[in-house]
């Protein structure tokens, strides 16, 4: 009986483990030789870098709204900057920007951030852009890297030229060390990481890189909308033609020129963002600054009356941020980065159907910008008063938010007093263990006290 | 290996012996792959796969008189350290070869042994092809064929255990006959097929959280978006399969402890998985909707930070041992239930 089991046991098992019989496993190998040959079958297949990809979305606003087709200008935009700033993997910094004001940007750098990443012996690091940035910023800076949909807000498109927390006022370009704070401090609640583990050449090189990307979108978006407006694409004209250099040197080289001083024009505009700093304007002599642990009375009563200015319709604050600065004020706006492709081509950001030809080139879902929840005490630009403060008399460029109205230049505006309340009052909403002015990257010594004479 | 730790040749049947050397090799593979895939996790968390550009040497050296890796960089000590882990696996099955050509009666074991060792030589050609030509998909099918051998590792060291040749039918002669002993209890076919379906969907899972990892900008964000909806979608059924199956096993009373504990074990793995799978977007692109909560809200991503890199390769080492006590787990669950003659 027993004897009897045991072969239906072993006839059974052998049928079961017919998987493992000798012809399947014979050919277990070829299955893993297949494996190995589909890896070195893959060879360029994640190849990003041997041209960036063209800014077809802001083509197709102009072809929206001028009702022309921008195919060829486009093409020729392709040509020029690939001559002026090189590919992913081979960057270039024309030597005509160097020859006036210097060096704005190191080629050097851009060689150290381009291409594919890897890292030496010692520890030094290349390819940086596509280590740290690409899967949010995208290969040319559009912010449409692969995981750009699902975040919250979307990443920044460096092709605008536009930085939300910089020291300078709207319509200035950041300074170079406003990319780096955002780069070493990161934005908290958002997926932009600190940057603070890599060396401080690193960041200095990627803030290279971020320029040159944005320079050369900007010089792009000029080459379309001037393609757009200027040129009689109709009538035949080109907006670069490397071909007509021999048959008609003199209308080349006065083309190219052109096209020379606009990138000039970009990048002067990067330069005059160090003049451009707005200097803070110290509190007076003895304010209370919350933190500063001088007279908790007198800082209760200068939240109080920031409070009051944030609700008043001067600072206006309360309407988008709402009257408790819980940020539920006005929740429809949109920001330049999406009303740029959506607004100003004429479509309406909630109209699935128009969005369409835009979405149908890789333009994100348009979201709202929603005005910060405040009372978390999480400030997305840094929360020192001196950088609350450049940030109410600033605004936030992209954003819709404003600069604030300031006396003398305004008579109804604000006086440095008030706006030093409505630091404290911002400040109040930081954890107690936050509010510490030692605690803070930059504190009151940065800046001066208020000049009774301005 | 002594003489007790050999089973005698069943003079009536004939069958195949266990052999505690080939299984403790076995064990010994399985167990140094699993090092293995968390230091690959690491090179890739640390985009680490091109801080040594060559191979097989290592900048023009021997790879193991290499020195310098223990006191370099962070990124050339982990990929230099997978690689030195990954030849002690090699020699691991070059050993398990050895061991079941001199101990191992059974045929088709000798040949999968060398379809081990193949298996692992491949995956090292495969690392190797990803660092010759610099190519990041071939980095992704690296770290997908990774936890698959981790699996062919754990099966050979199931289908050299002791349990596996008890459950041949072959009695140990020193244990008898009694409560527990072989024969008592067998596993149901619901439960078998459970765990091999969660086998393969776990490794699904992997395969597309492997897309994930390995991104590159030429990637566009419906794609990885469609990646992140599925990988949530497996994860869910994941889930799901563990859940039944475990609630199965509960219920079965008549299935081996053998197969209960893995599963048990597994089910437990399974939810601390899905605790990191959240982490890891948390630390990788943080939370949507981050001001519902202060410490979200004042959560700044580190990149490359210590914490961020833990939870990433914990997650991606996690699924890789998922698939593995799967497989434990379904391979033991149809062994005891062709024990019992079904």
């Amino acid at each position: 009986m027993i004897q009897s089991r045991n072969s239906q046991v072993q006839d059974l098992l052998q049928s079961r483990m017919s998987f493992l019989s000798n012809s399947r496993i014979d050919s277990l190998p070829t299955v893993w030789l297949a494996i190995v040959l589909l890896g070195i079958g893959t060879a360029g297949c994640d190849s990003v870098g041997d041209r960036f990809e063209s800014n077809r979305i802001f083509a197709k606003r102009w072809e929206l709204t001028e009702s022309i087709d921008l195919s060829e200008p486009l093409a020729d935009s392709e040509v020029v900057l690939t001559e002026f700033f090189g590919t992913p993997d081979e960057p270039k910094w024309p030597k005509f920007l160097n020859a006036g004001k210097g060096e704005l940007v190191s080629l050097q750098n851009l060689e150290r951030v381009a291409g594919a990443f890897s890292s030496g012996e010692k520890g030094e690091h290349k390819g940086l852009f596509r280590e740290h940035c690409v899967v949010c910023h995208g290969v040319n800076g559009n912010g449409r890297g692969p995981s750009s949909a699902l975040l919250t807000p979307y990443p920044r498109d460096f092709r605008l030229g536009k930085v939300k927390f910089k020291s300078t006022p709207i319509g200035h370009k950041p300074t170079k060390e406003d990319l780096k704070k955002i780069l070493h401090r990161g934005i908290a609640g958002t997926s932009m990481p600190s940057f603070s583990t890599l060396v401080p050449e690193d960041i200095d090189a990627l803030v290279d890189y971020v320029i040159y990307l944005s320079i050369r979108g900007e010089l792009e978006r000029k080459l379309i909308r001037d393609a757009a407006i200027e040129l009689d694409l109709e009538g035949g004209e080109r907006l670069y033609d490397p071909g007509s250099k021999e048959k008609y040197p003199e209308e080349f080289a006065e083309v190219r020129g052109r096209i020379e001083e606009w990138a000039v024009d970009i990048q002067e505009s990067w330069f005059a963002a160090e003049n451009a700093v707005v200097n803070v304007v110290g509190p007076p002599k003895g304010f209370p600054l919350v933190g500063s642990g001088v007279d908790a009375k007198a800082a209760a009563a200068s939240v109080a009356n920031g409070k009051k200015l944030f609700q008043g319709t001067i600072a206006s604050c309360a309407f988008c941020h709402g009257a408790e600065a819980e940020g539920d004020g006005q929740t429809h706006n949109y920001d330049d980065w999406t009303r740029e492709w959506t607004v100003m081509a004429g479509l309406n950001p909630k109209d699935k159907q128009s969005l369409e030809p835009m979405v149908n080139l890789g333009a994100l879902k348009p979201t709202n910008i929603f005005p910060r929840n405040l009372t978390m005490g999480v400030f997305h630009g840094g929360s020192s008063p001196e950088e609350l403060y450049t940030r109410i008399v600033n605004g936030i460029e992209g954003t819709g938010m404003p600069a604030a109205p300031l006396k003398p230049a305004n008579s109804q505006g604000l006086t440095n007093e008030e706006v030093w309340d409505l630091v404290n009052y911002l400040r109040s909403f930081l954890p107690v263990e936050d509010q510490s002015l030692e605690s803070q990257e930059t504190n009151s010594d940065s800046f001066s006290e208020e000049d009774a004479s301005k | 290996m002594s003489a007790s730790d050999e089973l005698a040749l069943s003079p009536a049947s004939g069958k195949a012996v266990y052999a505690s050397g080939v299984h403790r090799l076995a064990v010994a593979l399985t167990v140094s792959v699993f090092p293995l895939i968390w230091v690959g996790g690491l090179v890739t968390t640390y985009d680490a796969g091109m801080a040594v550009p060559d191979w097989p040497g290592t900048y023009g050296e021997n790879m193991f008189a290499y020195q310098a890796w223990l006191f370099g960089p962070f990124d050339l000590m982990v990929e230099h350290g997978h690689r030195l882990l990954g030849s002690l696996s090699g020699l691991l099955c070059i050993g398990l070869v050895v061991a079941a050509y001199l101990r191992d009666e059974r045929v088709w074991f000798r040949k999968w042994s060398v379809f081990v060792l193949a298996a692992v030589i491949a995956q090292g050609v495969l690392g190797g092809v990803r660092v010759l030509l610099d190519e990041r998909t071939a980095a992704m099918i690296h770290g997908c064929t990774g936890p698959l051998f981790f699996a062919i590792a754990t099966a050979t060291a199931v289908m050299s255990s002791r349990w596996w040749f008890e459950r041949n039918g072959q009695r140990i002669p020193d244990r008898g006959v009694g409560p527990g002993a072989v024969g008592q209890y067998a596993t149901g076919r619901f439960i078998a097929l459970t765990a091999s379906v969660l086998t393969v969907t776990s490794y699904c899972q992997l395969i597309v959280g492997a897309q994930l990892r390995h991104t590159t900008g030429a990637v566009s964000p419906n794609e990885f978006k469609g990646f992140v909806h599925l990988h949530l979608g497996l994860a869910a059924l994941v889930f799901l399969v563990a859940l039944v199956l475990t609630l199965s096993v509960v219920a079965a009373s008549g299935t081996p402890k053998q197969v209960r504990r893995v599963s048990l074990l597994l089910a437990i793995v399974v939810l601390c998985q899905i605790g990191l799978g959240i982490g890891t977007w948390l630390v990788n692109y943080a939370l949507p909707w981050s001001e519902l909560n202060a410490t979200l809200a004042a959560y700044t991503i580190a990149a490359k930070g210590y914490w961020e890199s833990m939870v990433v390769t914990a997650h991606q080492a996690t699924g890789s041992l998922i698939i593995s006590l799967a497989t434990v787990t379904s391979m033991r669950a149809w062994r005891s239930r062709a024990s019992l003659g079904h």
